[in-house]
């Protein structure tokens, strides 16, 4: 049951009706109605998932400057807590790095920063979040948002228990990753059989600070408004 | 032209007897690689109904207006938008999930079953029949993701969607939720089904 | 110098330590299905190579330069229509997998013409298994990860080049094929065994594959390595 027009075959009209593209006519057509369909799902849904990437991070950070505790008793008295996403550039060797961050602002006073950062894991990627006091000198709060490393083994750096460890550390000299010894300040205790995956979040939290210590200045960061 | 299968008949099949991951061994990447927890294997299986009920109900009401030669097109054009489209909800309203499945999601488009069954059911039949015939291997692939999902979490992490079922003492067997786990479980399991079917089949003749 | 190291980890990872077919299953039907002879399995490795890096060429150059958020085409095109600030957010990834999806098979096409009109007895040997390339994972796979490195970078700069993709393309692609030529060059020595009835066929291809995955496994952790050994090069 084809549709035909009671028009001859033959002809000029003939000659386009058996081209491609009358023969393609049901692609056009469906090709237009699911592009507005898609257009519609874009525009209607863009917006709510740009927001859930952003709270992902945002969520996290009150605790990643103050700790899990006041945290929440900032959350129950509905605290105004200003949190404001930005890029940070940094050049050094001829190479530029951007980092994302968040200026955390309780009170009318700078609480203090997160900045996202990323590298090479044991098995994927590993992407965290650094809690940094107003100063840059302390290390307040470590989050894992990403990884793929082995489950059991690798898995247990995104565990609090092995997070801790970071918080209250100087940023003054890198941080070492030792097994069992943990005397010196700056030595960080291996997750038991997965030493890899512990020394690389170790190394992107040296890395990160090392390149942003001291350049948190507005001349290099640029911030934009949170689109809720 | 011989009978097509009823609607009955078409959802029926689709859970055992033609069940489209044991028997026509189709759609065999997600089987593997979302099967390491329950809540991902189900989450698949219902993205992938979704997508092959919205298919095929699409094709069965242009079925008389599809030329021979475009209709491969037609088909990769509708799926690929209801998995777009499938995409952007699960990353708008279960955003964990969409990146715990990640690529997983948009190579539905190349998963033969849904192009499969749109070939030979929804482009021969009416509706009713290609929704019952969507729904049947919905259920079956969704039971066969299941079943090896099962077996992968428990062995593997000794829970299940965070219910422990496995005592503490149990060691994980953690190869069970990496890639061998994937592909000793399913094949492991396939030798069982064929075992059963070719029992069945003695005891009958 | 940076750029060569680059590449060549990103090869390696994508041919042994994230093999396409026994780390991230892409490529299983072909994998199980065509596996059965050494010859037809290279055939099938090399054609997917092709393939793969043809289509991973149209994938980053259509989305640089017309999906991706700001992208100079669109943006261009748009201009016409809207103001310029509006046109430098047009955003058109939702038409990725579509395009994606079109642009394999029109590799795949093209593929076939020129094996059709250069290598007719190849062409015959592959039968039906060349146009079935299209619905081939790996490729679509391919393509995504490139995408996913140029639309969901946090920083412009880490967005790959056309030379980190075909390099993704390409030895994805060679990974494949060492996955495929193994398994059949096994699945010929099976061949002379006394295979239990309930494992003939798909099943007793599945262990081997486990206990390759399980071979591959011995991989992992290894681009670390290379990247600290690189990293300390002069």
């Amino acid at each position: 049951m084809k549709p035909t027009l009671k028009i001859g075959s033959t002809g000029a009209f003939g000659r386009f009706r058996n081209s491609n593209f009358a023969q393609a006519w049901l692609i056009l057509v469906l090709a237009l109605i699911f592009g507005s369909a898609l257009a519609a799902v874009q525009v209607n849904l863009s917006g709510v998932i740009a927001a859930n990437k952003l709270n992902e991070t945002l969520e996290r950070i009150p605790e990643l400057i103050w700790g899990t505790a006041k945290a929440a008793k900032l959350a129950s008295e509905n605290a105004s807590v200003d949190i404001t996403p930005g890029t940070v550039m940094i050049k050094k060797d001829h190479k530029t790095a951007y980092y994302s961050l968040f200026r955390v602002i309780h009170e009318s006073k700078l609480a203090g920063w997160v900045i996202k950062a990323g590298g090479q894991g044991y098995a994927d990627k590993i992407e965290i979040l650094i809690g940094l006091d107003p100063g840059e000198n302390i290390i307040t709060g470590l989050f894992v948002l990403e990884q793929k490393e082995t489950p059991g083994l690798g898995n247990k750096i995104i565990f609090p228990v092995w997070r801790n460890q970071f918080i209250r550390k100087k940023t003054n000299t890198p941080l070492v990753v030792a097994k069992g010894n943990i005397q010196a300040p700056n030595a960080i205790d291996a997750v038991t059989g997965a030493t890899i995956s512990s020394r690389s979040v170790t190394g992107i939290v040296n890395r990160t600070i090392g390149d942003v210590k001291g350049r948190l200045t507005p001349e290099t960061i640029r911030f934009y408004e949170r689109q809720l | 032209m011989t009978d097509l299968p009823t609607p009955f008949e078409r959802f029926i099949q689709g859970i055992l007897p033609e069940n489209p991951v044991y028997r026509q061994l189709l759609g065999l990447c997600p089987t593997l690689a979302v099967t390491n927890g329950l809540k991902p294997a189900l989450t698949m299986a219902a993205a992938v109904g979704v997508v092959l009920l919205s298919a095929n109900i699409i094709i069965s009401l242009i079925r008389h207006l599809l030329k021979p030669h475009l209709r491969i097109v037609v088909f990769t054009l509708t799926i690929a938008t209801f998995v777009t489209i499938v995409d952007r909800l699960l990353a708008a309203y279960m955003y964990q999930m969409s990146k715990t499945l990640g690529p997983y999601i948009p190579l539905i488009i190349v998963n033969c079953i849904i192009i499969c069954r749109c070939e030979v059911c929804a482009s021969r039949q009416n509706i009713l029949a290609a929704s019952a015939d969507a729904v049947g291997q919905a259920i079956g692939f969704g039971l066969a993701l299941t079943g090896i999902a099962v077996i992968r979490e428990v062995l593997g992490t000794g829970m299940i969607a965070g219910f422990q079922i496995m005592p503490a003492a149990w060691p994980s067997w953690v190869i069970m939720v990496l890639p061998p786990g994937a592909f000793l479980t399913f094949g492991l399991l396939l030798a069982l089904v064929n075992w059963i079917d070719a029992t069945r089949s003695n005891k009958k003749g | 110098m940076d750029y060569i190291f680059d590449i060549f980890l990103i090869s390696i990872s994508a041919a042994l330590i994230n093999n396409f077919v026994l780390y991230y299953f892409v490529g299983i039907c072909p994998f199980i299905g065509v596996s059965r002879r050494v010859d037809m399995a290279l055939g099938m490795g090399g054609a997917v190579t092709f393939v793969m890096t043809i289509a991973v060429f149209i994938s980053w150059t259509v989305t640089t330069l017309v999906l991706m958020p700001g992208a100079p085409v669109s943006r261009w095109v748009a201009g016409y229509f809207m103001s310029a600030e509006s046109a430098a957010g047009i955003d058109l990834t939702i038409l990725t997998y579509i395009v994606y999806i079109f642009s394999i098979a029109s590799s795949v096409q093209f593929v076939e013409m020129y094996v059709r009109k250069f290598y007719p007895p190849l062409y015959k040997s592959f039968g039906v298994f060349l146009p079935l390339i299209t619905t081939n994972c790996a490729i679509l796979f391919a393509c995504l990860t490139v995408m996913s490195n140029i639309v969901g970078v946090e920083n412009p700069t880490d967005a790959w080049d056309l030379g980190r993709s075909l390099a993704l393309g390409i030895f994805g692609g060679a990974g494949f094929t060492i996955a495929i030529v193994i398994m059949a060059g096994i699945r010929e020595e099976l061949d002379l065994c006394d295979i239990p009835a309930p494992f003939k066929g798909a099943a007793i291809t599945l262990i081997v594959g486990g206990i390759l995955a399980m071979a591959f496994m011995g991989f992992n952790g290894v681009d670390i390595g290379i990247k600290a050994l690189l990293a300390g090069a002069p």
